[in-house]
């Protein structure tokens, strides 16, 4: 029973695995199939899954960051109507120097998703065109979405906390204090123990 | 009336009257605190009964509402219109992330103090106000106006070199006019 169910997905794998030699890929569940490839295949994969496949719409394309591993993996989201499945896309690029081929020749609005990227995470996509600054404005400091960004330094360097507020500490009993009011019912069960 | 220089003139009574009596609000809101104006503003809580309205341009309105978080790159817009509104001025904050930051205290883009950057006559805590406690700090303002406290924008003209310091410490790339008064 679940072979028919996962029927197209696998035949998806199936094909891609038997297109490129050095591709892995996996049904996740129902209507979603995950690839891994390596990074200079990306363009290839992505324009033979626009044009043979029928994954014409490129969702999203979004970055993990991985510093145990040392690697940045960024991941392409397709959606076919035709097949209403959603093909992941992912590849692992190295942590020092990151860079990767650009796609906005494939799809357009690629563009605005790789600048957002490079911005965050500070990914070179060669050949990227676009205004270096996207979102933040006069950035000088490590790309903020990095997972060893340390946001509260970088407040405590930059701004000044409201004394009082220098965590994310639980304030009830304080408020309580000055204000001579009880802690209502319905707020005791919420806790950050 | 004795017409000596401390107590008010009855001109000053009808200014500051008809002041706080006509708060236009400049129609701008920075952070999610902003969905709460339009029901202050329509016909449930309808503020108007109390004078305050929107106003399209800087230069029209005297009230600057600081709806909510506050990134550092529309501080510099902030900072702008602010500098733009005609005297008498007035700046509200509103919800707990102009306080300390609320829960963006940790946040590498908002603002944690919004007085340390502009001068604010009234803080509005709460994360969202209901439009309750907006019409509330409304109400605030203006007993302060009739007390003759609300002079945010005379703390300001005289205390620019500090506000001036505080903001280029967040806003590091500085290409904006300076305006006289
Ligand atoms: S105080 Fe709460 S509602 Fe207001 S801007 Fe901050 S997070 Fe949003």
């Amino acid at each position: 029973m679940t072979d028919t169910i996962l029927d197209k997905e696998q035949k998806l794998v199936q094909l891609l695995e038997q297109t490129f030699k050095k591709l892995s890929g996996k049904v996740v569940r129902q209507r979603r199939v995950t690839v891994s490839v390596e990074k200079e295949l990306v363009p290839s994969v992505l324009s033979y899954a626009k044009s043979q496949l029928g994954y014409i719409h490129l969702s999203h394309m979004s970055c993990v960051d991985w510093p145990e591993n040392n690697n940045f993996e960024i991941i392409y989201i397709l959606w076919s109507p035709a097949d209403k499945v959603q093909l992941f896309i992912k590849t692992l690029i190295n942590r020092e120097n990151p860079e990767i081929d650009n796609v906005d020749m494939i799809w357009k609005h690629a563009n605005t998703y790789e600048r957002e990227i490079r911005e965050m995470y500070g990914i070179q996509f060669n050949g990227l065109v676009g205004a270096q600054e996207f979102i933040l404005e006069d950035w000088d400091d490590m790309p903020p979405m990095r997972r060893d960004f340390d946001t509260v330094e970088y407040v405590d360097d930059n701004y000044t906390f409201r004394p009082g507020r220098e965590d994310a500490g639980d304030v009830r009993e304080e408020i309580v204090k000055r204000s001579g009011e009880d802690i209502p019912d319905f707020a005791k069960k919420y806790s950050r123990d | 009336m004795i017409n000596d220089k401390n107590s008010k003139k009855i001109v000053d009574i009808i200014q500051d009257f008809s002041r706080r009596h006509s708060l236009f609000v400049l129609a701008y809101g920075t952070g999610c605190g902003a969905i709460e104006i339009p029901p202050t503003m329509t016909s449930r809580y309808d503020a108007e009964r109390f004078g305050i309205r929107g106003m399209a341009t800087p230069r029209q309105a005297d009230l600057l509402l600081i709806t909510g978080y506050l990134a550092s790159k529309t501080l510099k817009r902030v900072i702008r219109a602010y500098e733009q509104m005609q005297d008498p001025k007035y700046v509200i904050g509103f919800g707990s992330c102009t306080i300390n930051g609320g829960m963006y205290w940790d946040s590498y883009n908002t603002i944690k103090i919004l007085s340390d950057y502009i001068p604010v006559d009234v803080y509005i805590n709460g994360c969202m106000p209901r439009p309750e406690a907006v019409i509330t700090g409304f109400i605030e303002l203006q007993n302060l106006i009739k007390e003759g406290k609300a002079n945010g924008a005379q703390k300001y003209k005289e205390n620019l070199e500090w506000y001036r310091e505080n903001q280029k410490k967040v806003i590091k790339d500085w290409k904006m006019p300076d305006y006289n008064w």
